[in-house]
């Protein structure tokens, strides 16, 4: 049968009436899945965060399917590994943007791909949801439809800050970094805010993490009077050798700082257990133990993990936390707003004290910030017990 | 301070002595300046501590295990980087080869090993200050090696066939000497070396893959203040380093210890080129 031109005009006029007149969608797009770009880094050198909080994410995802979806639309988890490596995170972008026409996207969940992957995302303008804490991330003016769970590297800085002036008053503190990118950053950032405080700067220094002896540093920063040090350093092998250092000298002052310095990798390190006594790194309050008990919410999500028989023994439970929130947020979202990307940017912009495990998240138009500053405190590293740390002594529980 | 300059500067010295020997063994048998001595000094530290920690091997067999691949891992540089660029050495092309497969081998342990240092086991549990092995066992290891290169070089026929090879090749082949299989022991030989300094102060510098590019540079000092081919003078040049660096340490501290470093070795190439202990060559007009 041919087809004249004629036919082709009639057809497409009939096309565009039925859609100027607003009829409804067929019943099979109401059941579709609501697709969601995941882009968590689960192999590579930056992969164990990414590994622990996918537990949570996939955790979240598979309940809410298994409890009906979204008002009976499931949610499609479209996991693309970008294997600690920005470029794959960037072509996974292109993909689930325009390709998959995600409706919103999760991650990456390291920063050094993230920081290359949002503007691509923005510019596709989806929705993200970002778990990391560079500061840079977020912006309302450049990146709108960019929201974060968790803090950012100055509230992460500005808890230590607190906890050492605030909580241990004490006023002489020495801070160190590497000689990478976020080490010096750290240290340029954190001292002006550790002197508005009232604190004294008494040692400042950048540090090549590979010098094997740091006993120089140490003996120059008990010389000057310092009453804490303050590393900021994801290099485990760095960190260990300060605690190290310090515990051979005898020097019983505090060590606070980033959260490496409660890691594995850094215990694995020292020469003696109790060279971390004393030592204090970044955590969550939702997520620590205060009294030998973690708060109300984060003790019922243990009791779920281990219904689900989700291992966190060998991670951490902030992360594990983490991935959860992300997923369970996104399907509230979806819940309350639709899956229309300015109903979701329209929505998001109004959460008020969303109840988390890991954080309570709190979205204005002007604040794409979610994570309170009361929330970020520090833990005492040598007290981890099911992935998760005591708060550092002085704090309420 | 000053115990702690001598302690640490001389074992980390030793370590740099190693690796700067390690240069000078491969070069001497092919002139090839092979980029892989990094490599097999943060190989042996990582292989150590899988061997020994992660396996739960005896010392000893862990310690023969290292050196075994170390040895291998020379023979394949040699088979894979140098062999196929000596025809046009004088293009420099194995700049390009030894350091892409250095480059190559380190991607694949900070995969399979991790990014993160792990620790190294106290080997001998004796201790604290000089008596620990992270003191010493470099030291050693430094003693045993110039002593038994100077044994093998003068007082077996193999080694005099290495030196032939090194002060002329086309002469100790003209001679009858198998240049392609000496030139492959040289390189087994270096491997063990470099794996050796590894392995040795590994105690002190960790079970990490980010150790490649710090033994490759820090190595290639005593080999530039020593002169190019002079175990003697890797050694004296691989010490002063490691005094000087841990001095700058405790003087200037933080990362002006490196520039201090970088300072001294370039007024000392200035004043006097041909390194330390390298004697001038002449030049043919």
């Amino acid at each position: 049968m041919s087809i004249s031109r004629r036919q082709i005009l009639a057809g497409s006029a009939v096309s565009a009436a039925a859609l100027a007149s607003g009829f409804p969608a067929p019943a099979i797009a109401q059941n579709e899945p609501i697709k969601i770009g995941y882009l968590p880094a689960l192999t590579g050198p930056s992969s164990s965060t990414g590994v622990g909080i996918n537990r949570g994410t996939q955790l979240a995802v598979e309940l809410i399917n298994k409890e009906g979806g979204i008002k009976g639309r499931k949610i499609e988890l479209i996991s693309r590994d970008t294997q600690s490596d920005p470029t794959k995170a960037v072509n996974a972008v292109a993909e689930l943007t325009q390709r998959a026409k995600v409706s919103m996207i999760f991650g990456p969940l390291n920063s050094g791909e993230a920081l290359a992957a949002t503007p691509l995302i923005a510019r596709d303008k989806v929705p993200m949801l970002h778990p990391c804490w560079v500061d840079e991330l977020i912006d309302v003016k450049k990146y709108p439809m960019a929201f974060r769970i968790a803090p950012t590297n100055t509230q992460v800085g500005a808890g230590a800050n607190y906890y050492v002036v605030d909580v241990l008053k004490l006023k002489k503190v020495a801070v160190i970094s590497d000689t990478t990118g976020y080490g010096t950053a750290s240290v340029n950032t954190y001292v002006p805010m550790l002197k508005a405080k009232g604190a004294e700067v008494v040692y400042q220094n950048h540090i090549d993490a590979a010098n094997p002896d740091l006993k120089p540093e140490l003996l120059r920063m008990q010389a000057a009077g310092a009453q804490a040090i303050m590393p900021w350093s994801v290099n485990a092998g760095f960190l260990s050798r300060i605690c190290n250092t310090r515990g051979a000298m005898g020097w019983d002052v505090p060590i606070v700082g980033q959260t490496t310095l409660g890691s594995g990798q850094t215990k694995a390190l020292l020469e003696k257990p109790e060279y971390w006594n004393k030592v204090y790194s970044n955590n969550f309050r939702q997520v620590c133990y205060a009294n030998g008990k973690l708060p109300p919410r984060a003790q019922e999500f243990v009791d779920r993990l281990k219904a689900a028989k989700i291992g966190f023994g060998d991670t951490l439970l902030w992360w594990v936390a983490l991935g959860w929130d992300g997923g369970t947020i996104m399907a509230d979202i979806f819940k309350n707003a639709g899956t229309k990307n300015d109903d979701v940017v329209a929505y998001m912009n109004k959460v008020k004290g969303w109840p988390g495990i890991y954080g309570t998240v709190t979205w204005t138009p002007e604040q794409h910030n979610g994570f309170p500053d009361s929330e970020v405190v520090m833990c005492e590293v040598n007290s981890l017990k099911d992935g998760a740390f005591n708060l550092a002594p002085g704090y309420s529980a | 301070m000053l115990e702690s300059i001598v302690s640490y500067g001389l074992a980390v010295g030793a370590v740099y002595a190693l690796i700067g020997i390690t240069y000078n063994v491969m070069f001497s048998a092919s002139r090839v300046f092979s980029f892989t001595a990094g490599m097999l000094g943060m190989l042996g530290g990582v292989l150590g501590a899988l061997f020994i920690t992660k396996f739960g091997l005896p010392v000893i067999v862990g310690l023969v295990l290292v050196l075994a691949c170390g040895a291998l891992l020379g023979i394949v540089t040699e088979i894979l980087t140098v062999r196929p660029v000596l025809k046009s050495i004088e293009q420099h092309l194995y700049v390009l080869s030894t350091l892409a497969f250095a480059l190559m081998v380190q991607q694949l342990t900070a995969i399979e090993w991790g990014t993160e240092a792990q620790p190294f086991p106290r080997l001998i549990p004796i201790g604290p200050g000089w008596l620990d092995q992270q003191f010493w066992l470099p030291m050693l290891a430094c003693a045993v090696t110039i002593v038994g290169l100077e044994l093998l070089y003068r007082k077996t026929l193999i080694g005099r066939a290495f030196l032939a090879i090194a002060e002329d090749s086309y002469a100790a082949r003209a001679l009858g000497l198998p240049e392609t299989r000496l030139r492959m022991a040289s390189f087994a030989l270096a491997g063990m070396i470099g794996t050796l300094a590894g392995f040795t102060g590994a105690e002190m510098l960790l079970a990490f893959f980010g150790n490649q590019s710090i033994l490759n540079f820090y190595g290639f000092v005593p080999v530039a203040l020593g002169g190019m081919g002079s175990n003697r003078g890797a050694v004296i040049g691989g010490l002063a380093l490691g005094l000087f660096q841990q001095a700058a340490n405790f003087l200037v501290g933080g990362i002006f210890a490196a520039v201090a470093v970088f300072v001294v070795f370039i007024i000392v190439l200035l004043l006097r080129p041909e390194g330390l202990a390298g004697a001038a060559t002449a030049r043919r007009v």
